[in-house]
Parts: structure tokens; C-alpha cells; sequence
């Protein structure tokens, strides 16, 4: 019986170590720094989430199909621009939906091209998608000449934007009901129809989900869309929570999308995953990030400290496979 | 079905491009004194005369950081504004925050025959020996906004530039007059450990020694990112909350997350301090929530760099170091200066 306790304790920790993780962290700052677990912090916390969560959602799809997407710094950087450059000749709503189109066709864009080169090793797809996140860029520097656009700049209302980026429900950012209805709407997806779980098919073996006549470019062309419209998505949020766009904006959130993911439990292999999962991911990488403000850290030391995570994280999943 | 989708999909992205491309900047009228400026632009001058006409083309290179960087960017327009002015043909080359690139710019303008460099370089001591061979080979070389190391002085003609650690002691000094009672500052610092992040801090800190300024607590960011200074801002404001009166931000850009993060805590009196004096800073201050921009004139930059360049291909004498004057904008001095393009 005790052998059975400890066995499942084991199990436990071995299965949800995210989320020892995130109690870990919260445990020994708020014993350091009170301050870390009040009411202003909390909203703090749910605050600096943003754009993470989005462009981890659909790095998430990417690395479950058994790839890689840099070029997500490139599209949110392009679509933050364009979305904030479009405010003023077509009003909020077109704004957003052409950032978001953009995003699609940018990631519509990605898929065609590394089906149509064969790309399908993950080293391929990481140099071809920096290719496009390069492009992406320099085509933003090119639209703004590197300057910054401020959103409040515009003649026309900006509340929409106002709304996503600070405004509130109580205490809970009003993005945040915003990004739970994508993500049930992702999970269902992801868990319940064909399209989802064949992605996770294409990740495991892409061979074998050929032969059981999966369309594998198909796949690829919808994970890189997904992930064009999460960045966009993103993108919006950004822009939206800081009220200023520029061409360099997305520099940095593709490997922190990729540690928020990896930290989740999706295998950089592909294949398994969970979107629910990466949630943690994105919580327990902001709230490293909170912490260390608070408690004095470097920002040379805040930097080891993801790089220890995200090696630890990949660590523990080659483990899991032995 | 699918290539319609595609086509109406190409179709957006065209028209998205289109309608939110922009006329790129022109430049202004700068200011022309070293050091602190309230005053706004004077003329420059224009008593040193174009090179003798040798009918041989006079090549310039600008080697910068980055051109992703909104000030370099700009800079690089004055190049291309001034240079028929001067008689020089310029041609840009980036470092994309790589050193050895710079050391390759260099190499190529050797190779290649240049007659003047002008360069801002990512890493000032990595350079030395590209630039040394410059030197022999007859390149006149310039400092752009950034001075080679003490000591290496030789390997360089002139430099021209605003002094990071200058605008650390003007912030510094600034929020000295504005707080003689003494005063709680936070201290949001640019990319960790890029050169005008160091020097922006240590003026700052050297200036307020011994003071009745505090500095609560100082972070920097991992990149020039208003995001990051939001963040930094956000944590501080828990950490500190109303004992914070004054904000020292390095960057304009940086200093709008800032403002940001203090409107969502309803702290919007905080004295908010932002070094670059961009368009950003400019507005922010003109709207009352930043107290302070401290701005760098690159297009006087340029044309004191293109002056000296000129006077030593004539043979004339010339200032070896050209400190441009840094601006101080606020809400009293603020229509004294041109608004800026970048």
C-alpha cells in the first residue's frame, strides 16, 4: 500500500511537473516577497500574459504536426504595423480583420512553400521559416522605415483596442475571456475532429499518416496557418496592450513561444501535445519573468533562468521516451 | 476554390500593404551647439565649401548598427539628404548588431576606395584594428554618435555625437532642479548591455551621488522593446507602489510602456523622464504625460560630420571632437525645436 502511494506520488509529479513547478515558484517568492501574491500582482500577472498565449497556440499545432515556426517574429511584427497603420482608413473592425488575414495569408504562405521545396525534416523548416520571418520584417522596416506607429495617434476611436489592451472584468483582463473562447474552440478542434487529431498523426509519423492517406502538405499548410493567425492574433494584443507598433516588435517570442510549449509537455518530436497544457507553459514562463523582477533578479540572470527551464523541460521529455 | 481563397487572400495582403505605406522621412532643421540645448535649431553652417572639384566621385560609407534601429534608420536619410549637398555619393552598410560585420563593412571600403567613413559601430573596441587598416590605407574615418575607446583615439579623424553619458547626467540633472526635496526614482534601462544602455545608467548614477535622489530599484530590458518596459514597469509599481515619483526611462518608446502600465495603477503623476526625443517623446510630452525627453539631433550629426570630412579633404582645419547638443524638450521648450521625423 505504501509502495502503491509513493508509485502514484511519483506518477503525479512525473505527469503534471509544470504544475509542481508553478506552485514551486509561487511558494518560495510570495515567502520572499509578499507582495507577489496580492491582488495587484495577480492582475499584474494576467496582465503581462499578452501576446504570449496567442503565438503559443499556435506554436503549439506547429510542433505537434512535427515542425517549427520562427518566422512568427516576422508576422506579428508585419501584422502589428499593418493592423495599427489601417486604423485610421478602415476603422477598428477592418483594422483587425485585415491584421488577421494577413496573418492567415502570411502563414498560408509559409506552409505552401515548404511543401512546394519538400521541406519536411524539422532543420528545413527552422531555416526556411527564418527566411520568411526575415522577410517579414524587412518588409514592416520597409512600411514604417523602422519608426514606431502610436496608436493614438489616429484620428478615428481606438476603444476596441483600449478595451483588449488594459481594460477589465473585476480584476480579470478583459483579453483573457477573449483567448478562453479561442482556446476551448482550438481544444475541440485539436481533440475532437478529423483535421485536429490527423495533425497529431502527421507529428508521430508522417509516413505512416501518409500511407493511411493523410494529406501531409495539406496538414502542414494548416498548422502554418493556424499559427499565422494565432501570431496576428497576437500581434493585435500587443499592439493593443503597449499602444504602439513597430517593424522588430516580434523579436524574442519565438523562443519563448517554443519554451512555453516544450514546458507544456508537447514533444519537440511531434505528435502529442496538448493545448491546455501549453497554458501552463505560458503561466509558469510569465510568472518566472514576474518573480525575478520582484525579487531584484538581472536580466542576464532572468535569461539564464529560461534557458535553464527550457533545457531542463527538454531534458525531462527525452527522459519520459526512455 | 482554393486558388480563389489564395488570390482573395494575395488580394488583402496587396491592399493592406498599400493603403498603410508611408512617405519616408525628409529631415529637419537641427541644432548646432555642443552640449544642452533649450533654445531649438540654429542654421548650420555653411562657410566650409564643397571639396575641390576633382571630378573623381567621393564616396562615403555609413556603417551602422542596425537599420531596424527608428533613430539609425533616420540617420541614414540625413546621409542621403546632405550628401548632394556636400558632393559626396554615400552607400550604407549594416552590422546587424554584429561586430564582424562592421569589420567586413570596413574591409569592403578599402577594397572598394572610399574616401571617408562615418561609423556607429556595435562594438567600438572589436573594430579597432579594421579601422587601423583604414587609416593606412588613407580612409578618413569618423565616429558617428558612438566614441572609439580612450586610448585608440589615433585610429579615428573625428568624432561627432551626443554623449549617452551625457544624457544619463542631463536626466539626472533635470530631475535634480525638479525635485530639490529629494525624490523615488525607478530606473527602466534599454538592452541589457548595449553600449548606450551602460552609459545612459552610469551618467545617471554618477550625477545623482550623494544626492537626495533614491533609486528604488533599476532593470533592464532583454531587448529595446516597449513590451519589456511595460512589464518592468507593471512589477515595479507592485513592488513600490505610490513611493515611486519619478520614472527614468532610456527610451522614448520605452518611456510609452511606462505611461501605460502607470494609467492601468491610476498613477498618472508620476514625473516620467525619456531619452531619444522621437516623435513618441515629442507627443508624450506635449499630452502631459511625459515630463521629459532628452533628444539627439542626428541630422546636425550628419552634416557636422560631413562638415569635418570636407575640411580635411580641402586640408583646412577641423574639430576632432563634435558634440552635438542634446535637446531638452518639455512642455515649456518644446515648440523651440522642429518636430522630429523619426
Amino acid at each position: 500500500m505504501k509502495r502503491y502511494t509513493s508509485t502514484s506520488l511519483g506518477n503525479f509529479l512525473k505527469n503534471n511537473l509544470v504544475l509542481v513547478g508553478i506552485v514551486v515558484l509561487i511558494v518560495v517568492t510570495a515567502i520572499i516577497e509578499p507582495k507577489f501574491v496580492s491582488e495587484a500582482n495577480l492582475t499584474n500577472v494576467m496582465r503581462q500574459l499578452w501576446p504570449l498565449p496567442f503565438i503559443a497556440l499556435g506554436m503549439t499545432f506547429v510542433i505537434i504536426g512535427g515542425f517549427i515556426d520562427l518566422s512568427v517574429v516576422g508576422m506579428i511584427s508585419l501584422a502589428g504595423v499593418v493592423t495599427a497603420s489601417l486604423i485610421d482608413p478602415l476603422g477598428q473592425v477592418g483594422a483587425i480583420l485585415c491584421g488577421i488575414l494577413l496573418g492567415a495569408l502570411m502563414g498560408y504562405l509559409n506552409g505552401r512553400i515548404l511543401t512546394s521545396v519538400g521541406a519536411m525534416i524539422q532543420a528545413e523548416v527552422l531555416f526556411i521559416t527564418y527566411g520568411m520571418s526575415s522577410i517579414y520584417t524587412a518588409i514592416a522596416l520597409l512600411l514604417t522605415n523602422a519608426e514606431t506607429i502610436r496608436i493614438a495617434r489616429n484620428t478615428k476611436p481606438i476603444t476596441i483596442f483600449t478595451t483588449l489592451g488594459s481594460g477589465t472584468v473585476g480584476m480579470v483582463p478583459v483579453v483573457l475571456f477573449v483567448f478562453i473562447v479561442l482556446l476551448v474552440f482550438m481544444h475541440l478542434f485539436y481533440t475532437k475532429t478529423l483535421a485536429g487529431r490527423g495533425i497529431s498523426l502527421m507529428g508521430g509519423n508522417k509516413d505512416a499518416a501518409f500511407l493511411t492517406g493523410y494529406n501531409v502538405k495539406r496538414g502542414m499548410r494548416l498548422v502554418y496557418t493556424i499559427s499565422g493567425i494565432m501570431s496576428a492574433m497576437g500581434a493585435i494584443s500587443l499592439v493593443s496592450r503597449v499602444t504602439t507598433a513597430t517593424a522588430t516588435s516580434g523579436i524574442g517570442y519565438e523562443t519563448n513561444a517554443i519554451l512555453c510549449v516544450v514546458v507544456g509537455g508537447t514533444s519537440l518530436r511531434g505528435g502529442k501535445g496538448s493545448v491546455l497544457r501549453t497554458m501552463l507553459g505560458v503561466l509558469l514562463v510569465v510568472l518566472l519573468g514576474n518573480c525575478m523582477n520582484l525579487l531584484g533578479l538581472s536580466t542576464y540572470m532572468q535569461t539564464v533562468m529560461r534557458g535553464a527551464v527550457l533545457v531542463t523541460a527538454i531534458w525531462l521529455d527525452n527522459r519520459k521516451e526512455l | 476554390m482554393k486558388k480563389l481563397m489564395a488570390l482573395l487572400l494575395a488580394a488583402v495582403l496587396v491592399f493592406s500593404l498599400a493603403a498603410c505605406a508611408g512617405d519616408a522621412p525628409t529631415g529637419d532643421s537641427p541644432t548646432a551647439e555642443p552640449g544642452v540645448s533649450n533654445e531649438g535649431p540654429e542654421k548650420p553652417d555653411d562657410s566650409t565649401e564643397k571639396p575641390a572639384d576633382s571630378g573623381e566621385e567621393i564616396k562615403v560609407a555609413f556603417i551602422t548598427q542596425s537599420l531596424s534601429n527608428a533613430s539609425q534608420a533616420y540617420a541614414w536619410t540625413q546621409f542621403q539628404k546632405y550628401a548632394d549637398e556636400y558632393g559626396f555619393t554615400v552607400t550604407v552598410f549594416e552590422e546587424d548588431y554584429d561586430p564582424q560585420n562592421g569589420v567586413a563593412a570596413i574591409g569592403t571600403c578599402i577594397a572598394q576606395g572610399y574616401a571617408a567613413i562615418c561609423i556607429n559601430p556595435t562594438d567600438p573596441s572589436a573594430i579597432i584594428p579594421a579601422l587601423m587598416e583604414a587609416k593606412e590605407a588613407g580612409i578618413i574615418i569618423g565616429m558617428y554618435s558612438s566614441e572609439i575607446p580612450p586610448g585608440n583615439e589615433q585610429y579615428r579623424d573625428f568624432m561627432c555625437g551626443t554623449d549617452d553619458f551625457m544624457a544619463g547626467e542631463v536626466a539626472a540633472q533635470t530631475l535634480m532642479e525638479a525635485f530639490p526635496d529629494g525624490a523615488n526614482v525607478v530606473e527602466v534601462g534599454g538592452q541589457s548591455g548595449h553600449d548606450a544602455q551602460i552609459k545612459r545608467h552610469d551618467g545617471f548614477v554618477a550625477t545623482i551621488e550623494g544626492s537626495n535622489i533614491k533609486v528604488l530599484d533599476s532593470q533592464n530590458c532583454e531587448a529595446w522593446a516597449s513590451e519589456d518596459a511595460m512589464a518592468i514597469m507593471e512589477d515595479f509599481i507592485v513592488a513600490y507602489g505610490d513611493d515611486i515619483d519619478v520614472v527614468y526611462c532610456h527610451w522614448d518608446v520605452g518611456a510609452t510602456g511606462c505611461i501605460e502600465a502607470l494609467k492601468n495603477a491610476g498613477m498618472e503623476d508620476v514625473y516620467v523622464i525619456g531619452v531619444d526625443g522621437c516623435s513618441v517623446g515629442y507627443d508624450q510630452v506635449r499630452e502631459g504625460t511625459q515630463a521629459l525627453s532628452i533628444g539627439q539631433s542626428f541630422s546636425q550629426m550628419t552634416q557636422d560630420a560631413f562638415t569635418n570630412i570636407t575640411k580635411i579633404l580641402n586640408g583646412e582645419d577641423f574639430e576632432e571632437v563634435v558634440w552635438t547638443a542634446l535637446d531638452i524638450v518639455t512642455i515649456d521648450t518644446i515648440d523651440n525645436f522642429p518636430y522630429p521625423e523619426w
